[in-house]
């Protein structure tokens, strides 16, 4: 299933990824391995260096690649391969994890599953990290943190916000909605016959905006203590925002290309977008400066925000050499500052995940950029919580479709998703 | 198979096969294998490399499949907690995978007969065609070439976009029409329009062109038989045709009731979006897809889910042989 | 029968030909699309006018998917060829001997071999994915042309239509060879298989096709871009960073015209051996 659908996942995950594929099975051999085991040379990378496999999904963006296999290739300590996988990278990699044929360092979409972690399919990271852990964005941390442990280290930060064409809104006299009050009346008033006010995605935000709107009303998918956080009238309110809209003819529906890309903006078809930071560069050429950025609105008592996400780089439990495999994902991602930097803002339009990369991004220093830099440190969200699962997430969206484009009841369809994640939640916290 | 007893009967070759193995003091291999009387050992040269490759690559993930049906297996192939039904009582009670089911048994309903009819149509409109007919069969079976991810994606971004630049709403628009948003509304579900329509165009080719080798075969001297008897149209279609077609339209419909019920690709690629897959024309597959097989991996959930889906096919296959007796007289 | 014709007669031929005429141009609108939007420029692809044909015929577009570095697209051309010739080869083989045992010789367990085998038809590939996957790598196979290709050869779909096939297969003449003391091989070698012609190139296509379009098993059994697939390379374009969507049709449309070529240029042989098949039959 090559498909169209994985294209947007990548970008649901919002970073990027290098991938590498290693065909050596290659242990450690490392001169003075204090592990006390001989080194085979049969199963070195040669020179008496271990070999390390190291994968990535790929990278839409040009030089990516080469990118990543000149840093491995730099990596003095052991022969690093990079195999770089297009297509369906989450089901290939995590096939490939209960095998002795997988990768020994790995990303993976928003750090390891939470089942990897109690399968003991990844290692605990925490240790590499030392003094830069306070370095790294918060929320992402969190996001790859499961009992006190850090499971991956995050590569780099993508994020989503809501940009709007300055033009369109001055014509109108129209400000940037602050509020969700805001955000539905500007989305009126800025509808023309060729031109709708607002795009949230060909499924009118049924499938990117649930976290937001749970945001907006000062709510969360699970509570601090992992239970449902959302059995409550407001988020049921809030859902109900995205159904006005939807039956509102406000909204773009059924563009040519989906949320991720910017043509819409562009393209002019619609005035506002919920978008990734990604399209910053695109809209740049086909706008100029003719747009600014805010986060997602906010409801009473909630807060405005900003979904980011990021690659979490992982080692393999079943890495040839998992000291040798951590020590290198330690020096790519904690010590090679110069390479974060450069992978973060050389190829595509990425937020370094280290807060003191940020002031030396020369991408992000003005204008909308930095605003977004900005907002991904005050009002990020990771998009869903590490014991979210696939299973609980498949429910969520089942229930925003059924709001959104049914019209079905809130209350209830809140509750039908409540009854998956318990039982989801009672599993993977037993 | 109930024909192969008789045609043991009647084609009179090789009779003591049958009772070779008791007969004391084998002939060698090579003594056996050079007459044609052996019939189990010539069997088994026919048929015994593919059984052989079919056991090791196809039954032993599907006997793996179904033991980890029984046991709690997230992220492994090896689980060691056993649940017993546990799993499958799980599955029948989630309403999102009965609702899947259900949906697809009215699918089946709708697409296996739809197929069929324009397929056999296809198939005697060619075969009574004199001029063009390698043209007509060309355009009809070339779709089959076509894979379901370039399908999907002309017919989610050309022919159905839902902005003006789609062709089916640059029509609408000539005729004066508002532009329909196809994928992005349920009510009507215009989302089925754009599946049944892809799933036709890419298979009615193909049991098109096995309508038309079985078509082939019928021996013209039936029809003639036919015609001096009277027989005329339909009458000749109803009494000779479609009693000669048994055989192809057994395999049509068995080949099309499963890939209804295993529909995948062309719904994925159309349907799914960065957030998921929506809780309407969702088939088993891909709702199995999401929940246990792709990046989460329940493969106890998963298997059962699949046994389950498995077991509904074979039951639907028996009622519509019973039902319609096209399966039973196959061989 | 064309000796006479009665209106009636000549009012059908019409309609038909009418009938086939619709459905046809109905047929061809797809692949029309696909060409047309192969050779747009994005702009005018998304343009709010409709263009009967590109006012800008990019051939760009052809030379931008083979000049992709990253993308080995003609090296993934030859790949597929190789793979899906072995694979096709090998099914014809197998599958084709397994259905002639099946319809032909007669078996004491030959219903339940059948039977065996027809099941697995109703298995969805997608759940056997891992356990497939984990075996084939307990077997060392992975990123070699044996993972590739060995697993794919057992295909259930394609004995079952030769055993259907084969039943109907006109008796007369083997039995015919028989008394000539060909033998069962025999039989199958010199009579059988050159009178099946078109059925056999008919199961060899959609063989050919299947191997042609698949894409998860090249996927994680083929690591290295040199061993990519047509499918794989493909499916490049649909996760680069911003859609090119005429950049996107043009990989689609060289993704699937070798397979319209080869159909187009095997059409007249399929053509002529199904009727072959079927004056046999006489």
């Amino acid at each position: 299933m090559s498909d169209l659908a994985s294209t947007r996942i990548d970008r649901r995950r919002v970073l990027l990824g290098i991938g590498g594929t290693a065909l050596a099975s290659a242990t450690l051999a490392a001169c003075g391995g204090n592990t006390g085991r001989q080194s085979s040379s049969t199963t070195t990378g040669g020179e008496g260096k271990p070999a390390i496999a190291q994968w990535y999904h790929q990278y839409g963006e040009a030089g990516t690649q080469q990118a990543v296999e000149r840093y491995a290739k730099a990596y003095p300590a052991a022969k690093v391969t990079v195999t770089w996988k297009p297509g369906d990278y989450d089901q290939s990699t995590a096939a490939s994890l209960l095998t002795n044929s997988g990768p020994d360092v790995f990303e993976y979409g928003n750090g390891p599953t939470i089942d990897m972690i109690k399968g003991n399919q990844v290692v605990d990271l925490t240790d590499l990290f030392g003094d830069a852990r306070s370095d790294f964005n918060d929320a992402i941390l969190k996001r790859f943190t499961y009992q006190d442990k850090i499971w991956a280290i995050p590569q780099v930060i993508d994020m989503q916000l809501l940009v709007y064409r300055k033009s369109m809104l001055d014509k109108a006299g129209v400000q940037p909605p602050e509020t969700i009050d805001d955000l539905v009346s500007a989305a009126k008033e800025l509808t023309g016959s060729k031109v709708k006010g607002l795009f949230l995605g060909n499924d009118g935000g049924a499938g990117l905006m649930g976290g937001p709107m749970l945001w907006s009303a000062g709510l969360d998918y699970l509570t601090d203590d992992n239970t449902f956080g959302f059995d409550d009238p407001k988020a049921a309110q809030a859902f109900t925002v995205l159904r006005t809209l939807f039956t509102s003819k406000d909204l773009l529906l059924g563009a040519p290309a989906d949320w991720f890309d910017p043509s819409a903006l562009t393209q002019g078809l619609t005035a506002m977008q919920f978008t990734g930071l990604w399209t910053f560069p695109d809209i740049t050429k086909g706008l100029s400066d003719d747009f600014g950025c805010v986060p997602w609105p906010a409801m009473d008592g909630g807060a405005k925000s900003v979904p980011v996400g990021a690659y979490g780089s992982c080692v393999s439990a079943r890495a040839k050499d998992v000291n040798a495999s951590k020590a290198f994902a330690k020096w790519l991602w904690i010590d090679q500052t110069d390479d974060q930097l450069d992978f973060a803002t050389a190829y595509g339009f990425h937020i370094p995940s280290r807060k003191s990369l940020l002031s030396k991004a020369k991408t992000l220093q003005s204008g909308p950029a930095k605003d977004a830099a900005q907002y991904a440190v005050d009002n990020g969200h990771a998009q869903t919580p590490l014991l979210w699962t696939p299973k609980c997430q498949t429910a969520f969206t089942d229930m925003m479709t059924k709001i959104v484009k049914d019209g079905a009841d809130p209350e209830k369809q809140i509750a039908a998703c409540q009854t998956v994640a318990d039982a989801e939640l009672k599993r993977v916290t037993a | 198979m109930p024909d192969g007893g008789r045609r043991r009967a009647e084609a009179g070759h090789g009779l003591s096969a049958v009772t070779t193995p008791e007969r004391p003091g084998r002939p060698s291999l090579a003594r056996r294998l050079r007459g044609p009387q052996d019939r189990t050992l010539w069997f088994w040269v026919f048929v015994g490399p593919f059984v052989l490759g079919l056991l090791v690559f196809v039954y032993v993930p599907i006997a793996w499949s179904i033991y980890l049906s029984f046991f709690d297996a997230y992220n492994t192939v090896t689980p060691s907690r056993f649940v017993g039904l546990g799993n499958y009582v799980d599955m029948l009670r989630d309403p999102a995978f009965r609702s899947s089911l259900l949906t697809f048994i009215v699918f089946a309903a709708f697409i296996v007969p739809t197929t069929f009819v324009l397929s056999l149509g296809a198939a005697l409109l060619v075969a009574r065609t004199r001029v063009m007919r390698a043209f007509f069969r060309s355009v009809f079976f070339m779709p089959v070439a076509c894979s379901y991810v370039v399908a999907a994606l002309i017919w989610k971004m050309s022919i159905f976009s839902g902005v003006r630049f789609g062709l089916v709403n640059t029509v609408l628009g000539w005729l004066g029409r508002d532009s329909i948003p196809f994928l992005s509304v349920t009510h009507p579900p215009w989302y089925w329009l754009v599946l049944v329509t892809v799933r036709l165009w890419l298979q009615v080719g193909f049991y098109m062109i096995l309508f038309l080798a079985a078509l082939q075969r019928i021996s013209p001297t039936l029809y003639e038989a036919a015609a001096i008897d009277g027989a005329q149209g339909f009458q000749v279609f109803r009494h000779i045709t479609l009693p000669q077609l048994r055989p192809a339209s057994t395999a049509v419909i068995l080949l099309l009731l499963i890939n209804a019920f295993q529909a995948f690709d062309e719904f994925f690629n159309i349907l799914s979006t960065f957030g998921g897959y929506p809780p309407y024309a969702r088939p088993p597959l891909v709702y199995l897809y999401y929940t246990a097989l792709g990046s989460g991996q329940d493969f106890g959930h998963g298997s059962a889910g699949a046994v389950i889906l498995t077991l509904l096919i074979a039951i639907v296959a028996l009622v519509q042989g019973r039902l319609t007796g096209i399966g039973r007289a196959a061989d | 029968m064309a000796i006479v014709r009665s209106p009636t007669q000549r009012a059908w031929s019409v309609a038909r030909y009418a009938g086939l005429g619709v459905a046809s141009a109905l047929f061809l609108i797809p692949f029309y699309l696909l060409v047309r939007n192969a050779f747009m420029s994005d702009t005018d692809l998304t343009a709010p006018d409709w263009y009967w044909l590109p006012p800008h015929w990019q051939w760009s577009n052809v030379t931008g998917v083979f000049d992709d570095p990253a993308v080995p697209m003609a090296r993934a051309l030859a790949n597929s060829v190789a793979i899906s010739v072995v694979q096709t080869i090998g099914v014809l083989v197998l599958s084709g001997l397994a259905g002639y045992g099946l319809a032909r010789i007669p078996y004491r367990w030959s219903n339940a071999v059948f039977y065996t085998i027809t099941a697995t038809l109703l298995i969805p590939a997608a759940v056997t994915f891992v356990p497939s996957f984990v075996l084939v790598s307990t077997l060392g196979w992975i990123s070699t042309l044996r993972g590739l290709i060995i697993p794919g050869l057992f295909q259930a779909l394609a004995t079952f239509l030769f055993r259907q096939f084969f039943l109907s297969f006109p008796k007369e003449i083997e039995e015919a060879a028989f008394l000539d003391g060909l033998g069962y091989w025999g039989t199958f070698w010199r009579i059988v298989v050159p009178n099946s012609g078109g059925f056999v190139a008919a199961i060899g296509t959609i063989t050919f096709i299947g191997s042609w379009n698949a894409f998860l098993w090249p996927l994680v059994i083929g690591r290295d871009p040199s061993s990519w697939t047509v499918q794989i390379a493909l499916s490049t374009y649909l996760t680069a960073q911003r859609v090119d969507l005429a950049q996107l049709f043009m990989a689609a449309l060289i993704a699937i015209l070798p397979l319209l070529l080869m159909f187009l240029f095997l059409q007249r042989w399929i053509v002529e051996g199904v009727e072959r098949t079927g004056i046999a039959g006489d």
